[in-house]
């Protein structure tokens, strides 16, 4: 130890005060937007904005000298409808004459903008700061002028703003909050686009950020930004598998089937619904408190449409308030309330929904839906049984209802992985369906970030926010066959190792590691590589008989029978066989029930070249293991 | 490299199993073609893709080459990033799932030297490392460090619900690091701790027995050596003379017999005593406590120096040393008892052998001459005789015959 004192710290702040990414992810959707960084935790997280909302809602709204964004402005929708503005995101990049000019009362009419020709606008009505009053002259005695007396109270002014202004002005309201949550500021942000966003759109998107002062490092789809999410390693799921993702806006349902393999996913089959949506549910839900709150209190409410300016004023009411059920009765089993004062006419209204109810409200929507699933399953070739994994995107995706509903009506697999069936929804989890697509973002964000701009990696970055590289892709499963005779596997005559997935983007690299059972006397390592083809095989098990005589008088008719999917494996392709003894082999200790077993540790490895050719390598884990390398060229 | 763990055992392979043919020009069905698929662009499996096909021809091993050489860069950039501080070989370890979720109240049974990161020096860790080692530690898990967030160590399972502290028991690993530095910066907790370290109680088991030594003919030194160095640490007296090897000398095995065989152990097994119940109030019960603690003590310490006394024991009668020992010594006897000088009996008797052969020979030789010699004497006397015989008995007949003509 040197005799000096080491200081214990200094006053100087050190040089980099945090690491984290000054990348933000953008979450735009039509109602809602919603943005996600990465914290220090090293994981991407949905940030709620200053108003404490992590769901910020898409509205701009102008009150005398006030502009509301977010969830406040949405509180103007009541009283101050004209001067709210909502719904921007879908007209960007459209011209007038393209938007159908449905009757959209709830908030600030699209007209056609005064000056620029066929530009969608907004006119609100905002009161203009009063100028500064002239100042005052050294002498007491007013100065002599002709012109009248400046007003000291503010004027009110129309205003017009094009949509894309409206957007500029939201999409600059979320980057501060993101740039406040880190104390620096942005430098880029990942924005997601719906895939039924045209090229037009995206550059009119792209337009009204650059407005705002932020520099877009890529327009994410949707299905690509649910994918970032899912496929990173705390997503904690098999890293192949094919996924249905369910993105269940406000306006649109947008469904697609993704093949996910080790990081690496494509679109299998891809649909998007425009005529249904969470709106219709939320019109069930406004239609059931009125003819409640009718009931109750024997005042006529005629809602969806309201014609009268009373009832109109009662449905948006109604409108904000059933966000809060929705929200209950998605994060809680019992019932939902619903209150409003002074509903109509003076009367409030309290009343409640529980969830049985509800599921009966959304259950035409949900049928659609599955129907949708089902259509899409079959476009794309693939049973519901291949389904692996379910994930839902957007607000009305946590609507627990819907998760049942569909799992039954589609006929998904019992075991098909789902958010709720892993718990992960509640409390802002992983699974939460509301803040997967601004992680995604954040996450595709961070590693744009991370690439340097120039040289090699300018040329990687560059291809990274383009669009996607086209691939091979494998179309049989590849694997090991160790063969044996145990009972449960009679069908392929041994253990099946699947290594390299059908619909495998080429090349591919696989290794895995696993031990191998060895007999005592001959240490033999042998299996064969195969290729399969996967099927589904469909059983009709009748079902248990009901043992109670009351129920069986109930329906005389048969039992139906019940089908049950089972996936199989059927030898395609014999492609090549390794026979050989092992090195390394160890004895199983203890007193377990495999003690004094063989067994050996291995790590096969699986490449697939473009060409289609394909390495085997059997290494043996450890130092002068067994090491055997065959290759099955593609020619 | 990303490496798929499956946690499955194949079954092993029959005997009666015969390999297939493969069928000639066997290959896999043809992919989808280029254009029928296209990536979504997320991801760092996808930026990986890209690096493959834009620089590196989709050979894989090209892009190994080029990360290791990435990286290799990177080292060298950040390589001096540990402010300058010598962290004497601390290093970092890894912890293991098992590791975090210890339970502090079973501090008794936890490996000390895990906890701190250190089971890679374990006994040896100077008190240095053991206080740099606690100091990493705390940073990474004061409670402080983890208040109102999710560790991103702390499993998987707690990161399914970001943003969510469900770990209430954050601080329990922080108590077992307190504990373990307690134990081990205290020399008498630790010279306890380090009797009945847990890794060594396990070599211990494996340690062979006389009998497998002889079935399973193990190599002597191979398997013995590391036994002795096991066993060295609890030696009062430093350094230990090692096995040596097969041509050690005379003075170097006996040296080394005669240390191990009276071997000074500082090994006890207070670590191992029953806790005294402190909230009971009776005297008698913390005696009977006290006094059964201390024949334990007693009794593992005398098991203990048994043990390493059957161990010499065993390593002695196996030694082929000592047979070549004994077998010089008998040389040397015997070559002293010919009255050769013992210094270098060796050449010696084989000169001498030489020698004596040679003697041999020529007395033989000699002996030969001589009894041939003897022989022809014996002939010609035989023969002499026979003709004195002759002459006698024909001078008897002629004087015979003298007589009758007479």
């Amino acid at each position: 130890m040197s005799s000096t004192p080491i200081p214990n710290g200094s006053a100087e702040a050190p040089l980099q005060l945090s690491t984290l990414p000054p990348v933000v992810g953008i979450n735009f959707g039509n109602s809602y937007a919603s943005i996600a960084v990465f914290t220090k935790e090293g994981l991407a997280e949905c940030i709620a904005n200053e108003d404490g909302e992590r769901q910020i809602a898409c509205a701009v709204a102008f009150h005398g000298e006030e502009m509301y964004i977010g969830n406040q402005a949405k509180q103007q929708l009541v009283k101050n409808a004209k001067n709210t503005i909502t719904g921007f995101r879908n007209l960007l990049g459209k011209k007038f004459s393209e938007i159908p000019q449905s009757e959209n009362t709830t908030s600030a009419p699209v007209i056609q903008h005064p000056d620029q020709p066929d530009t969608p606008a907004y006119k609100v009505q905002v009161l203009q700061p009063a100028p500064t009053p002239l100042p005052t002259s050294a002498f007491t005695t007013p100065a002599a002028s002709h012109a009248p007396t400046p007003r000291s109270e503010p004027v009110l002014v129309d205003r017009i703003l094009t949509v894309s202004e409206v957007a500029s002005i939201f999409l600059k309201s979320l980057v501060q909050s993101a740039s406040d949550f880190l104390g620096k500021p942005i430098q880029g942000a990942v924005i997601s686009v719906p895939p039924t966003f045209t090229p037009t759109q995206k550059s009119a998107l792209e337009q009204a950020a650059t407005d705002a002062g932020v520099t877009v490092l890529q327009l994410l789809d949707e299905v690509s930004a649910a994918a970032a999410t899912t496929t990173t390693p705390i997503w904690g799921l098999e890293p192949d598998r094919t996924q249905l993702v369910v993105d269940f806006g406000s306006s649109s349902v947008s469904l697609a089937i993704l093949s996910i393999r080790e990081g690496l996913a494509y679109v299998l089959g891809q649909s998007s619904t425009p005529t249904i949506g969470a709106n219709q549910i939320d019109d069930k839900l406004i239609k059931f408190f009125a003819a409640d709150f009718t009931k109750k209190t024997k005042i006529p409410l005629n809602v969806c449409p309201a014609k009268d300016v009373t009832d109109q004023r009662a449905e948006a009411k109604l409108r904000l308030a059933i966000e809060h059920t929705k929200r209950t009765i998605s994060a809680s089993p019992g019932a939902a309330t619903c209150s409003v004062e002074s509903l109509k006419d003076g009367m409030d209204y309290t009343g409640s929904i529980n969830r049985m109810r509800f599921d009966m409200l959304g259950s035409p929507i949900y049928a659609t839906v599955a129907s949708e699933i089902s259509s899409l399953l079959s476009t794309t070739g693939l049973d519901a049984h291949d389904v692996d994994e379910v994930v839902y995107v957007g607000g009305t995706g946590c609507l627990p209802g819907l998760d049942d509903r569909l799992g039954i009506e589609v006929g998904l697999r019992e075991a098909v992985e789902t958010p709720f069936a892993r718990g992960t929804v509640v409390g802002g989890g992983l699974g939460d369906p509301t803040t997967i697509i601004a992680r995604g973002c954040a996450i595709q964000a961070a590693l744009i970030n991370g690439l340097g701009s120039d040289g090699e990696e300018g040329e990687l970055r560059q291809a990274l926010t383009g669009v996607g590289a086209e691939v091979k892709a494998t179309t049989r499963t590849l694997g090991l066959l160790f063969p044996n005779g145990l009972e449960e596997n009679k069908e392929l005559g041994g253990t099946w190792v699947p290594i390299v997935q059908k619909e495998t983007a080429l090349p591919v690299r696989r290794v895995v590691s696993f031990e191998v059972g060895l007999s005592e006397q001959s240490k033999r390592i042998a299996f064969e590589v195969w290729e399969v083809k996967e099927g589904i095989r469909i059983e009709k098990v009748a079902p248990p008989k009901s043992s109670d005589p009351e129920d069986a008088d109930d329906d005389d008719d048969e039992p139906e029978e019940e089908e049950v999917k089972h996936r199989t494996l059927a030898k395609e392709r014999l492609l090549a066989v390794v026979d050989t003894q092992a090195k390394l082999a160890i004895q199983t200790k203890g007193k377990g029930r495999d003690a004094g077993k063989w067994f050996t540790h291995v790590q096969v490895q699986f490449v697939v070249d473009i060409e289609g050719a394909l390495d085997v390598e059997l290494k043996e884990v450890g130092e002068g293991g067994v090491v055997e390398k065959l290759r099955v060229s593609s020619l | 490299m990303q490496v798929q763990v499956l946690s499955i055992t194949t079954p092993p392979v029959p005997a009666s199993y015969k390999s297939p043919n493969v069928p000639s020009g066997s290959r896999i069905s043809d992919p989808h073609p280029s254009g029928h698929r296209t990536l979504l662009p997320v991801g760092p499996a996808y930026l990986t893709h890209l690096r493959l096909s834009l620089h590196h021809k989709h050979s894989f091993s090209s892009l190994d080459k080029h990360l290791a050489a990435e990286r290799e860069r990177l080292a060298a950039l950040h390589g001096d990033d540990t402010n300058g501080e010598d962290d004497l070989g601390v290093g970092d370890e890894e912890e293991t799932q098992e590791l975090l979720s210890l339970d502090p109240k079973e501090w008794k049974k936890q490996d000390h030297y895990a906890v701190l990161g250190l089971s890679h020096l374990r006994y040896k860790a100077t008190a240095a490392q053991i206080k740099i080692a606690h100091r990493k530690k705390v940073l990474k898990h004061h409670p402080d460090k983890k208040a109102g967030s999710t560790s991103t160590s702390t499993a998987h399972n707690s990161l399914y619900l970001a943003g969510v502290n469900q770990n209430t028991n954050d601080d329990a690993f922080f108590k077992c690091i307190q504990k373990a530095h307690e134990v081990l910066t205290n020399p008498e907790k630790r010279r306890q701790f380090d009797s009945v370290d847990p890794v060594f109680l396990d070599f211990e088991e494996d340690m062979p027995n006389a009998t497998e030594f002889k079935n399973k003919n193990l190599d002597f030194f191979k398997t013995l050596t590391p036994a002795f160095e096991l066993y060295a640490r609890f030696s009062k007296k430093q350094p230990v003379p090692g096995l040596g090897h097969i041509d050690s000398t005379k003075e170097e095995v006996e040296g080394f017999y005669d240390f191990w065989y009276n071997f000074d152990s500082w090994r006890s097994f207070e670590w191992l005593d029953k806790e005294i119940n402190e909230g009971s109030d009776s005297r008698d019960d913390k005696r009977y406590t006290e006094k059964k603690n201390k024949s334990e003590r007693a009794r593992r310490k005398k098991e203990d120096i048994a043990k390493l006394r059957n161990l010499v024991d065993m390593t002695l009668s196996f030694d082929p040393r000592i047979k070549r020992i004994k077998q010089q010594e008998k040389e040397a006897r015997e070559a002293k008892k010919r009255g050769v000088t013992p210094g270098a009996p060796a050449k010696k008797t084989k000169q001498q052998e030489e020698e004596e052969k040679k003697k041999a020979e020529l007395e033989a030789k000699q002996k030969e001459e001589a009894e041939q010699a003897a022989r022809a004497e014996a002939k010609k006397q035989k023969t002499a005789a026979a003709n004195a015989a002759k002459k006698a008995r024909r001078q008897q007949r002629a004087a015979e015959e003298a007589a009758a003509g007479t």
